[in-house]
């Protein structure tokens, strides 16, 4: 087993003001993971560095970072496609609380903005919810989020304006809108509607390359905007 | 105040960290040599109601060196900018045929064999094929 050096980025607000970058060896193999890579820090070398992790299988979507400034989850990531140097940073376009922990506070907010669960009123709680599997292959891609937001941290457009509700709520808003169970869509399209709804998206398209679970939420979003325009061309008939 | 408000904004060239950045600022900038070309298409009609003389001008301007040139960069961008709609379009507009999603593969090919089929018909009819 050979050693690799690996450097993250530092904030501890009760020592210094600004960020730093400190510089950390870790032993490596060839299954080595950048999650192991941190929690190896943490365990043997300095117990101050503070980060998330929980399921190390890519389905928690806790251990989001930047890697030499792209997006990963920190689990999904070997340090064996890493030959340079690996700048470890905590996720883009989020405040910073503590070193790779980030406030994703805002995200949450937009999530729970669109109301990303099946709504039917009408609905029988005691009787199960009958679907086939092509109204399933509808939205199945898009149930895929893990809510870890990597997408967040690649939408230049929320990194400009925060107030963007973002790749995966869209996405999230969206698979709900394809769901024969859901009766809900009356709901979410004003959300969806607005500037900062669809349509402050320009299919930067980066958000679908990091997605660790492939859900294409530019796809989504983007489909979105077909749905708006609709809507809105609707309601305008309707007067 | 929202957490977020204390982030410093993103600087402007954001777009120059990563080459996929890049590549969607060179997709969006391809509107600049098209533009061009729209006004000269414009200036075309233009002429073409001024008279013979104002004309014979544009034919002259329109076959100028420089002119020629960002026209060939017009035609190159409006390709470069049709390559990557045709990806995008499936993508946004996912179609199905008797319940089955059609492959993103030949909805590509059918819209490049859209360009192949007009510019033939554009090329029958502008080289005289029509007379």
């Amino acid at each position: 087993m050979s050693t690799k050096s690996i450097r993250i980025k530092r904030y501890l607000p009760e020592q210094a003001e600004e960020a730093f970058w400190q510089r950390y060896e870790v032993p490596v193999d060839d299954s080595t993971s950048l999650l192991d890579a941190l929690n190896h820090v943490k365990e043997e070398l300095d117990s101050s560095l503070s980060y998330r992790w929980s399921c190390r299988m890519a389905i928690c979507g806790s251990c989001g970072v930047m890697v030499n400034g792209i997006p990963k989850l920190g689990c999904k990531t070997f340090l064996r496609d890493y030959p340079d140097e690996v700048r470890i940073e905590p996720l883009a376009h989020f405040p910073v609380r503590r070193d790779l922990m980030v406030d994703m506070e805002i995200f949450l907010e937009h999530l729970a903005a669109v109301k990303p669960w099946l709504i039917d009123e009408a609905s029988n709680a005691a009787e199960p919810n009958r679907q086939t599997p092509a109204q399933l292959a509808r939205y199945k891609q898009f149930a895929n989020c893990i809510n870890c937001g990597l997408c967040y941290s690649a939408c230049p457009q929320f990194g400009l304006n925060p107030e963007f509700l973002g790749p995966a709520a869209i996405a999230l808003a969206h698979r709900y809108n394809l769901d024969s169970r859901d009766h809900g869509k009356a709901q979410r399209m004003p959300e969806l509607n607005r500037h900062e709804g669809v349509w402050s998206c320009t299919f930067v398209g980066f958000c679908s390359e990091v997605c660790p679970k492939h859900v294409d939420p530019a796809a989504a979003v983007n489909q979105g905007k077909v749905e708006s325009a609709k809507h809105t061309l609707i309601a305008l008939f309707r007067g | 105040m929202h957490p977020n408000e204390r982030l410093p904004p993103l600087p402007r060239s954001w777009w120059l960290k990563h080459r996929y950045f890049i590549a969607y600022m060179v997709r969006e900038a391809t509107v600049l040599p098209l533009l061009f070309f729209a006004v000269c298409l414009l200036a075309g009609l233009i002429a073409l109601l001024r008279g013979e003389a104002s004309w014979m001008n544009w034919l002259a301007f329109m076959g100028s060196a420089p002119v020629l040139l960002l026209n060939g960069l017009a035609l190159a961008a409006s390709l470069y900018h049709a390559w990557t709609f045709f990806q995008l379009f499936p993508r946004v507009m996912p179609l199905r045929i008797a319940g089955r999603p059609l492959p993103h593969q030949a909805v590509v090919a059918a819209q490049w064999a859209g360009v192949a089929v007009v510019t033939l018909i554009s090329l029958w009819l502008f080289m005289g094929g029509a007379r």
